[in-house]
């Protein structure tokens, strides 16, 4: 066993320790560093000019008013704009999926409320806002998909041309033989479930502000980015810089430039030849033949990347929330940063509430025809999926949501022995809103899996609990990978989770709630839910959906002292909630040997952190970004602890750091420090500033990687008469390997529940049959405030393994339980079958039979 | 969601706000707590040209003890709520307070700005129509009073024309024998109601001689049922009584469906508030229920 996992395990040092969030002290005072707190000089404001049709052609557009108003710099239509962009080609596509390739702007068309036709710049928003009320455009409305059902009605009014109807593509998979076990099984138990459309509501919105140097002309770019690095590609790739294949000539002139791209091309193509081999070229072969004109705006994008004189930097300070809607790059991030490349001036653009419930990030509009093979007596043996997701207008760039039912893939058997399963997806357009990652994209798989379980335990009489211990894997006759792939380790210890909710279930007592609830006039009823979550998943996890998708699965870091001394950890993570600076604070400083505060996380700024695609997301924060600053800090360690030896005279072995003093064992008042080891050093290197001590690393994670699991329990109370609903208890017994910090796992998990409640009872994000926006406000999009959440109950379980870093992510999994095991809470209470995921009050009603629907 | 420009003035004399209201007429607006008027303008669903800011009208901020108790137009709701002088004479006001949105929206926002505002599902209104409480309107050309009955006329519209002040509004002497209550299902803490109920019922001897049922959420504007409440009169304040109101109520409202509660549903809550509201009423003076 190694010393850190010693430390860990024995409770010393800052890991495992419920140590207070350093974030809070700034953010509590109102002293972060939002994008709406960078103002340079003269910064312009931006608004957006956007539909009010959820689909209507462009026939004209007249700005001269605005322009003409006092205040504004300028206004860009849409065609102006598109000038000086290229359009958003999707870097991922799938094989038999229809990805559309848009513009940054909309010229021709508009396909949902809020849809960017125009953009003016003015010296404040005010005055863009009023300027926005004199732009004139002439549109005619077109009928509009609105919905599943409308997406999948053939002949309707098509939302792309070239593409087959609304639906986009299929994504299938099969695993075993279902036909035979479907035959074979007793029971086929069918059912279609629904879950509606909702939105990540961060409590900061999306913004940008492009600051432009007037000397270079380098634009810095303040944004929420959760993945900035993606962001400095991306807008590089889409800001046209002369057109062409001009830039080519230039690219191949610049030696320097050239050697540097073709180096990391030719590294990045060595090391992942097999995986790229692998990685499915037919798929884009397949998109091209669909679109030509896709083979010359990738041209254009890469000459772009190749030719541009500079790269922006950017920059992501603090983040209010994103829950998964800032890893996009959007139209927005790329029209400020081409009007402020446009106009030579810095340009911000804050997004509003409005605009924010419009297009900032929507998801998990899902439908699901299920059915469950299952045996007499309760063995569960195959499962068969049509799922159905409404991915809006526009596909997120530059990974659209058909991941999601690559996910789907692998997760919808759940921690259950089937034999077999069978999805077929099919992606379609709507005029909706863009669909983005929320929060464990893929949960209403677990949704669907667990609500249908206790369905099939209705069907043969046994209780859910029964069904679901007498499924789940467990240790000992665990196989060695799931049906869908993914390799199996001990991680996967649903089992455990699930044996000790049950145990903590008082069922004498539920009964007797149950009674004194009835006579209340009352129903109570008791869900469970379990799951399992990749986090970050064994190294198979990725390619097992698609081959070659595991090439971007690593966690950059560096850990340096400079000459003063002091530590500066640097991470490609973008935190935005999740305490990455205090947790990433603790693992360095047990393994340097240093007081927490001796240790600066650096986070969020292109120029200073390494390349990472995702930034933030796929819950690995813990695993691989707390790994890398284990790993990278144990080796300045051990470099920083040759160099004490030396100067100690002793031998390394001897030496131990302990707050911060560099002493051989057992003579701790002899003891030097880390400034005076760097000064040793920088006094030797004749350099006065800048790193002594450096180590830089790419982390793949060790072992199985690993999954993160839980099993929830939530008990509800409705009032029959009015449909109001009680949580009086809620249980999570989770399992995330051992825990950095357990006030910050507690905190996720908490966040996660309640977006699961918001899910269920209070968020619906509503469009009419036509397509128009409903909630457009915060009057009618209900997220639960602290007065709908109870206490949550959370029962740690810490399941090791031989890994170093053996942290496992857990920012989602609150979210992916929660709606599973309240939507089987109202089920049991109310006696009903339950197949839809919204059940505001009204609703319960209807399902309790207390009121029939208008 | 900025809102556009407009001329702001803050007079400081009824008589200076008047004579504004009647040189802007409908291009002015009054901005009393501006809680409704705010977001409205933010969203820029509506654009005044003229701002008239009463904040500073101190001979609006009173509440007046007499014959029942005035209420003028720059009291906060946060000042009712804790005003005993509202407590003892309109207990209905200080029974709806707790329900009228959250803590800081009740320290800007005016009861009667809520009142002028005549949103259909707020609390304000109905308490008016429940009591029969009487506007004070002022203009440069005079003033007038106007019955509640008379003054809320649909979809956030009222009696009121664009160059007239709400100076004040009464609300008459509260029986010592009458008990009343506001109860509201609202989908979280604060929102406005899915549907609520203003109710009074007196009950001198035993039997109950005067009822008002006032419903707010369910349309346009506060409804009274007046069947329902006729049901009343004459029968003993017992549960068995306010469950033939309840029926009542479902026979004779009509109410109006949206994306948080359909229309039966909010038939239905009616029903259950009528029964609850009364209940609670009927507890307040102590007669059995
Ligand atoms: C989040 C939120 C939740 C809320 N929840 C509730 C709720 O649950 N129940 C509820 O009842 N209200 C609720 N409100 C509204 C709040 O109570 C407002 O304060 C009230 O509706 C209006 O009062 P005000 O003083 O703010 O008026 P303002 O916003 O200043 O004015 C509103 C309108 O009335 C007019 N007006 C105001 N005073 C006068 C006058 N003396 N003479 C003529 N015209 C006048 C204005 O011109 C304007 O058109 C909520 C508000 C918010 C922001």
């Amino acid at each position: 066993m190694t010393d850190t996992q010693d430390r860990q395990r024995s409770g010393l040092g800052f890991v495992g320790q419920r140590v207070k969030r350093v974030e809070d002290e700034r953010f509590l005072r109102g002293a972060g560093t939002y994008v709406a707190d960078v103002q340079p000089d003269g910064v312009l404001h931006a608004a957006f000019l956007r539909s009010p049709y959820p689909h209507a052609t462009i026939n004209s557009i007249n700005v001269n008013k605005a322009s003409r108003l006092d205040g504004v710099a300028k206004v860009f239509t849409g065609a102006e704009l598109n000038d000086v962009t290229n359009p958003f080609l999707p870097f991922f596509m799938l094989e038999g999926l229809y990805t559309p390739l848009y513009k940054c702007m909309s010229d021709d068309k508009v396909r949902h409320v809020g849809d960017v036709v125009a953009l003016v710049v003015a010296e404040s928003r005010y005055i863009a806002e009023d300027a926005l009320e004199l732009i004139d455009v002439d549109y005619t409305e077109l009928p509009s998909i609105a919905s599943i059902d409308d997406a999948l009605t053939p002949g309707r009014v098509q939302l792309w041309d070239k593409a087959n109807g609304n639906v986009l593509g299929d994504i299938d998979a099969s695993y075993g033989n279902v036909d035979e076990i479907f035959a074979k099984a007793d029971h086929v138990i069918t059912r279609t479930l629904d879950c509606p459309r909702q939105t990540n509501q961060p409590m900061e919105t999306r913004g940008t502000v492009v600051e432009v140097d007037p000397q270079t002309g380098h634009l810095d770019i303040h944004n929420t980015s959760q993945a900035p690095h993606m962001l400095k590609w991306a807008t590089a790739a889409l800001l046209v810089n002369e057109g062409g294949f001009k830039n080519l000539g230039k690219f191949v002139k610049n030696a320097e430039r050239r050697s540097a791209f073709l180096g990391a091309a030719k590294s990045f193509v060595t090391t992942n030849k097999e995986k790229l081999k692998a990685s499915d070229p037919a798929g884009q072969k397949s998109q091209f033949e669909k679109d030509k004109s896709m083979v010359k705006h990738q041209m254009r994008m890469a000459s772009g990347l190749l030719a541009a004189d500079d790269y922006p930097t950017v920059k992501a300070v603090d983040i209010g929330g994103a829950f998964g809607s800032k890893g996009p790059v959007t139209r927005e991030d790329i029209a400020v940063a081409a009007a402020a490349k446009q106009l030579g001036r810095s340009v911000q653009w804050i997004e509003d509430r409005v605009e924010n419930l419009q297009d900032g990030g929507q998801a998990r509009e899902e439908r699901f025809d299920v059915s469950i093979a299952v045996d007499a007596d309760g063995t569960l043996r195959g499962m068969k999926v049509d799922a159905y997701l409404d991915q809006g207008a526009y596909p997120a760039f530059p990974i659209s949501s058909a991941i999601i039912p690559q996910l789907w893939k692998l997760y919808m058997p759940g921690p259950y022995n089937f034999e077999a399963f069978e999805l077929n997806t099919k992606v379609l357009a709507t005029n909706k809103g863009r669909v983005v990652p929320y929060r464990g994209p893929w949960a209403n798989e677990t949704f669907m899996r667990e609500r249908m379980l206790d369905i099939v335990a209705g069907e043969l009489g046994m209780s859910p609990a029964d069904l679901r211990a007498k499924n789940v894997m467990r240790e000992g006759s665990m196989p060695d990978a799931f049906i869908t792939g993914p390799s199996i380790d001990e991680t996967m210890s649903v089992a455990k989770t699930l044996d000790r909710a049950l145990e903590m279930i008082d069922f004498d007592q539920l009964e007797e709630d149950k009674a004194a609830a009835e006579a209340r006039g009352h129903k109570l009823g008791l869900g469970i839910a379990s799951y399992h979550e990749a986090a970050p998943g064994p190294p198979n996890f990725f390619s097992s959906a698609q081959p070659g998708s595991d090439m971007f699965l690593y966690e950059d870091g560096r850990a340096e002292v400079e000459a003063d001394g002091s530590i500066k950890m640097y991470t490609s993570q973008s935190p935005h909630g999740q305490s990455h600076q205090t947790t990433y604070m603790q693992v360095a400083a047990d393994e340097l040997g240093v007081p927490m505060e001796d240790v600066e996380i650096v986070w969020g700024n292109t120029d200073r952190t390494q390349f990472s695609f995702l930034g933030t997301g796929g819950s690995r924060g813990g695993p691989l970004g707390a790994g890398v600053m284990r790993m990278t800090a144990r080796e300045v360690r051990n470099q920083v602890v040759e160099v004490a030896a030396d100067m100690l005279e002793a031998a390394s072995g001897d030496i131990e750091i302990v707050d911060g003093n560099i002493h051989v064992a057992g003579v701790p008042a002899k003891g030097i420090t880390y400034a005076d080891v760097a000064a040793k050093v920088a006094t030797d290197k004749r350099i006065s500033s800048g790193a002594v001590f450096s180590e830089e690393m790419k982390y793949e994670g060790v072992g199985n990687g690993g999954w993160s699991v839980a099993t929830h329990v939530a008990w509800v109370d409705i009032d029959l008469e009015t449909g109001m609903v009680e949580i009086p208890r809620y249980l999570v017994v989770e399992d995330c390997g051992p825990i950095i910090n357990p006030g910050v796992v507690d905190g996720q998990v908490r966040g996660g529940v309640a977006q699961g409640i918001g899910a269920v009872f209070y968020e619906k994000h509503h469009y009419d049959d036509n397509a128009n926006l409903l909630s457009a406000t915060y009057m009618d999009y209900l997220i639960p405030t602290a007065m709908e959440i109870p206490e949550i109950d959370i029962e740690h379980m810490e399941t090791l393994t031989s890994g170093e870093n053996d942290a496992r992510g857990t920012g989602e999994g609150g979210m992916i339980g929660a709606p599973a095991a309240l939507t089987n809470a109202v089920s049991d209470a109310l006696g009903v079958e339950v197949h839809e995921q919204y059940l505001p009050p009204y609703r319960l009603l209807e399902l309790a039979g207390v009121i029939t629907p208008d | 969601m900025k809102n556009p420009p407009f001329t702001y003035h803050r007079p400081t004399t009824v008589d200076e706000a008047l004579a504004l209201l009647a040189e802007f007429g409908d291009d002015g607006k009054v901005l009393a707590g501006g809680q409704s008027l705010l977001p409205v303008m933010a969203l820029r669903l509506g654009s005044p040209e003229h701002i008239i800011d009463i904040g500073s009208i101190d001979e609006l901020a009173t509440i007046t003890v007499g014959d029942g108790v005035t209420i003028g137009a720059m009291v906060r709701h946060a000042e009712a709520e804790k005003s005993a002088d509202i407590a003892s004479q309109a207990p209905l006001i200080a029974a709806a307070m707790p329900y009228v949105g959250h803590r800081a929206i009740r320290s800007r926002g005016t009861v009667v700005g809520s009142i002028a505002h005549a949103d259909g599902a707020a609390e304000m209104p109905a308490v008016c129509l429940a009591t029969g409480a009487t506007m004070s309107i002022a203009s440069a050309d005079g003033t007038r009073e106007v019955a509640a009955a008379d003054f809320f006329q649909g979809f956030f519209t009222t009696a009121l024309e664009a160059n007239e002040l709400l100076t004040a509004v009464h609300f008459p002497a509260w029986s010592p024998t009458a008990g009343g209550s506001v109860v509201e299902i609202a989908r979280r803490h604060g929102d406005y109601a899915m549907c609520g109920l203003a109710c009074s019922i007196d009950v001198p001897n035993g039997t109950i001689t005067e009822a008002a049922l006032s419903f707010f959420s369910v349309a346009g504007q506060p409804i009274r049922v007046a069947e329902a409440e006729q049901a009343l009169i004459g029968k003993p304040a017992t549960e068995s009584s306010f469950a033939d109101a309840a029926t009542v109520v479902a026979e004779h409202l009509d109410p109006t469906g949206d994306i948080h509660a359909t229309a039966n549903y909010r038939r239905q809550l009616a029903t259950v508030l009528t029964r609850r509201g009364l209940a609670e009423a009927a507890s307040r003076i102590g007669v059995p229920a």
